[in-house]
């Protein structure tokens, strides 16, 4: 056979089974759903990434004026001790596909030039009944609904006709090649179900303006998925089976993929990597911070100078009660808990690589969690996020160091120059 | 009776030789022996490290030094709640809320360090427990179980000799019916053992029954479905796919599409959001640290005046620890206000989500198993506020001590030297104030009496398929 005429008759074939899928209802209708499920899911997305945007710019607002009214009210150093900052994450323009970490992982936090570790790990997170039920976002459609649509469109597609009688006739009449018969079928219905699900998606990246590369690896690691479950759907389906036992081994692969292997998988990862308890965390910088109030103050201010050397010249102090001091062993107290927090960030860091490896054979998980590395929702995004926190609490510490070690007078115009926290910039 | 009996039986044997229906039994087995060893470890090591914990921070607390009382109050305290026994089964917001809170003065802080922060991050399922087992997978044993009860027979062509023999549409329904509610009583029985083993530990009884009953009800409720669509439908595959796709979209896509409906019909601002308006209110309230604080003068005037002094200095009591005292107080109450209205805010739209259990049966069982093992918002919301309760006791107890044990003159000099800080210790002993925090879930009539509605929906969901099952019974051909 000459390779046009082998083009022509692949072209013929996929006309008559378009045409026979077209008059498919129960396609039609799978079509609609997946259609539908996507819109819900990627609105509800939208809804979720513009209602946390809203209550950023609100407490951006609310926190400026509340610093405000503290440095008014209070004086000198009173006003640090009293004066919070706002730090925050804001969803990216593709965060409305795959919410992740931002629903249980507080994206806001509080924090004032006390000690850190006893601030950073508060928690303003959601609702926990709603966090542990979970969102229907699009990562999550993608990842487990889309299969199982697959899995029940797919699964009959030979067993059916078989059923009806058809099988024999059918494989019979496809010109040599039988297999590819259902290849084409199987391939039409799920390119189906993938536009109806690809097409929300795009639009709605359309509308929040996520960057083209994003949207397009999301769209290709979506293609990859289908065909893999496309694929799998096949080669069972091409079993001496009855539909039902095939229904069945699919779903039994389902849950052994998307449950079984990453509740396992997590179990296991977590008796792998041992982690501080955060109870010791807060319990050793609480210890370390009060023990200041009764160490002697030199053994206080040598060990803040151990860190800041450019400081040791300031450091005698001669009242009973000294800002510098109250400020030094606020510091000793991170210090002292930093080997415990570093330990605890390494763990959680370690545990997610882990995790990443351990998706590479779970599709579903692998999926969720690239999704979520392109929204910037993942766990290393959170774990970012901390991080920046962090760096914003140290140069709040650099900007006021200078100021409490000369004993300089805190004119209100000096707060004028305080560090400001500067959320990841737009569009990165 | 006795063709029940039979009708029931047959079908036992039919299962019994079905390969399908023998490879579901032994997945969900499998799934329910794993977890619940897992989860039953974690919950036991979890509650070993929370005690251990909680030890420790008493025993710290104890052990401080002689020192200035307001000193112990920014000291602070922590508290742990210990899980309930049949958390073992159904862990709930166990590892969404932090179970750990710092207690200081002036402030409520929230609870830290939820396990599912710092856990390997492999998606929604792999907080698999057996309670998850049961609400996801024990519908899916039931349907693979249940789907060809009637089509079966009727793609046999033996549901027509059937009928033709005189056996009544509705006894043959009701025979299948036995039959799979035998199999879900089987099913129950790994959750019972785990229930009468959370008895043995310490939990009501009747909490452990109702909760072997919710789900009882639930998964027949799916077994009822599978017979309709068995009944209704006309070949097997149709039914398995019918009722493969209504799993899908109640216990997949109907929770998930509740949650995001829930967020925005009852919408709920943040904890910082809150505070940031609580902290304008609490700024009217006066500086409990400046005893010249106008918002006292009140208090500093009727004190003289019971008294007969005209100093502070003259007072018998330590006018600092009594405003510190009636500061705390006043903050508190505002505190206390704010956190009541978050916490009925979280239930408003907890109420709100919950009541989409109308439209699917798993979210009124994952509700009712919350309630009924002392995982739910409730208990969230109790250890908060016996948390808080506690933090106010050991703080104005220490404010107390603050008034009664030092001197006025002292206490404002001392930081002007060392001598005067020395002055202005109170002695250790003091600290034995601090009440043992031990926090006990509710009593099994207040965790039934929470699941109250969700019974209601279930048994309503129930009803509604036994009366179509009855309906459909009678009119059944083959």
């Amino acid at each position: 056979m000459s390779a046009r005429s082998a083009s022509a008759s692949v072209w013929s074939a996929l006309r008559r089974e378009a045409a026979f899928l077209a008059r498919d209802r129960s396609a039609w209708a799978w079509w609609l759903v997946v259609l539908f499920l996507s819109v819900l899911a990627v609105s509800a997305g939208l809804d979720e990434v513009h209602r946390q945007k809203a209550t950023i710019a609100h407490l951006v607002e609310a926190d400026r004026a509340e610093r405000m009214a503290v440095l008014e009210t209070r004086k000198e150093w009173s006003a640090v001790y009293h004066s919070f900052h706002l730090t925050y994450d804001p969803p990216s323009e593709f965060a409305f596909a795959a919410l992740g970490r931002r629903d249980d992982a507080a994206w806001k936090h509080r924090v004032r030039m006390l000690a850190l570790e006893g601030q950073i790990h508060e928690r303003d997170a959601g609702h926990p009944v709603l966090a542990l039920v979970g969102r229907f976002d699009f990562a999550f459609f993608a990842a487990f609904v889309l299969p199982l649509v697959l899995i029940v469109l797919l699964h009959g597609l030979r067993a059916g006709e078989r059923v009806a009688g058809r099988h024999e006739l059918l494989v019979a009449t496809a010109a040599g090649d039988s297999g590819r018969l259902w290849r084409l079928r199987a391939g039409l219905r799920a390119t189906v179900v993938y536009s109806a699900a690809v097409l929300p998606l795009v639009v709605a990246a359309g509308l929040s303006g996520t960057a083209a590369p994003t949207l397009l690896a999301a769209c290709a690691l979506l293609f990859a998925y289908v065909l893999f479950w496309t694929l799998v759907c096949a080669v069972l389906a091409a079993w001496q089976q009855t539909a039902e036992v095939i229904l069945a081994t699919l779903v039994a692969l389902w849950i052994l993929l998307g449950v079984v292997v990453p509740a396992a998988g997590r179990i296991a990862i977590d008796r792998a990597v041992p982690m501080p308890s955060g109870a010791d965390i807060v319990m050793t910088q609480r210890e370390a911070v009060n023990a200041g109030w009764d160490l002697p103050k030199a053994s206080t201010m040598a060990a803040f100078v151990e860190r800041h050397p450019q400081w040791a010249a300031y450091t005698a102090v001669e009242r009973p009660f000294e800002w510098k001091w109250y400020f030094a062993f606020q510091q000793v107290g991170d210090q002292k808990a930093q080997a415990l927090s570093e330990a605890y960030t390494d763990g959680r860091m370690e545990r997610d690589r882990l995790a990443g490896w351990l998706a590479l054979v779970a599709p579903p998980v692998l999926l969720e969690r690239a999704l979520q590395v392109l929204a910037r929702t993942d766990v290393r995004a959170s774990l970012a996020y901390e991080a920046r926190v962090r760096d914003f609490h140290a140069s709040l510490r650099e900007f006021y160091y200078p100021k409490l070690f000369r004993d300089e007078r805190l004119e209100p115009a000096a707060f004028e120059g305080l560090p400001e926290f500067f959320p990841r910039a737009a569009g990165r | 009776m006795k063709r029940l009996r039979v009708i029931a039986g047959a079908e036992w044997r039919y299962w019994l030789r079905s390969r399908l229906a023998l490879g579901g039994a032994l997945l969900m087995a499998g799934l329910l022996l794993a977890t619940t060893a897992v989860t039953t470890l974690r919950m036991q090591g979890e509650a070993a490290e929370r005690a251990h914990h909680q030890a420790k921070a008493e025993a710290a607390f104890l052990a401080q030094p002689a020192r200035h009382p307001h000193r112990m109050v920014h000291y602070g305290h922590y508290v742990f709640r210990t899980p309930t026994p049949l958390a073992g089964f159904d862990p709930g917001l166990d590892p969404v809320t932090g179970q750990s809170i710092f207690l200081e003065g002036h402030r409520q802080n929230t609870p830290m360090f939820a396990p599912s922060g710092a856990s390997a991050d492999l998606g929604g399922f792999s907080w698999l427990s057996p309670a998850m087992v049961y609400q996801l997978f024990g519908p899916l044993l039931v349907i693979l179980l249940g789907h060809g009860l009637i089509a079966r027979e009727r793609e046999a062509g033996t549901l027509a000799t059937l009928l033709a023999q005189g056996a009544p549409g509705r006894l043959l329904l009701a025979g299948k019916a036995t039959a799979l509610l035998s199999v879900i009583v089987l099913m129950s029985l790994p959750l019972a053992l785990s229930a009468a083993l959370a008895v043995r530990d310490g939990d009501p009884p009747l909490a452990a029954v109702a909760l072997v009953g919710v789900y009882l009800l639930y998964l027949s409720i799916w077994g009822a479905l599978a017979l309709l669509a068995s009944a209704l439908l006309r070949r097997r595959t149709a039914v398995l796919a019918a009722l493969a796709t209504l799993w899908v979209v109640l216990t997949l896509v109907l929770p998930a599409v509740a949650v995001s409906a829930t967020s925005n019909a009852a919408p709920m601002a943040g904890k910082l959001e809150t505070d940031l308006v609580m902290l304008s209110d609490l700024r009217k309230l006066g500086d409990g640290y400046n005893v010249n604080d106008p918002a006292f003068a009140r208090l500093r005037a009727e004190l003289l005046a019971e008294h007969g002094v005209q100093r502070v200095e003259d007072l018998p009591v330590n006018l600092r620890g009594l405003v510190a005292q009636a500061s705390e107080q006043k903050l508190t109450d505002t505190l206390n206000t704010y956190a009541r209205a978050q916490m009925a805010a979280e239930t408003r739209q907890a109420i709100v989500l919950a009541s989409h259990g109308w439209f699917t049966p798993l979210l009124a069982v994952a509700d009712a198993s919350r309630a009924l093992a002392g995982t739910d918002l409730a208990h969230h919301h109790r250890f908060l506020q016996e948390a808080e309760a506690l933090r106010f006791a050991f703080v104005q107890g220490l404010n107390r001590v603050h008034a009664e044990k030092l001197s006025f003159s002292d206490d404002i000099r001392r930081s002007s030297d060392a001598q005067a800080e020395a002055r202005t210790r109170v002695d250790a002993s003091h600290w034995r104030l601090l009440d043992r925090f031990a926090f006990e879930p509710d009593a099994a009539c207040s965790r039934l009496a929470r699941s109250q509605s969700q019974w209601l929906m279930l048994c309503a969901w129930f009803a509604f398929l036994v009366g179509a099952g009855a309906w459909v019974g009678g009119r059944l051909k083959p």
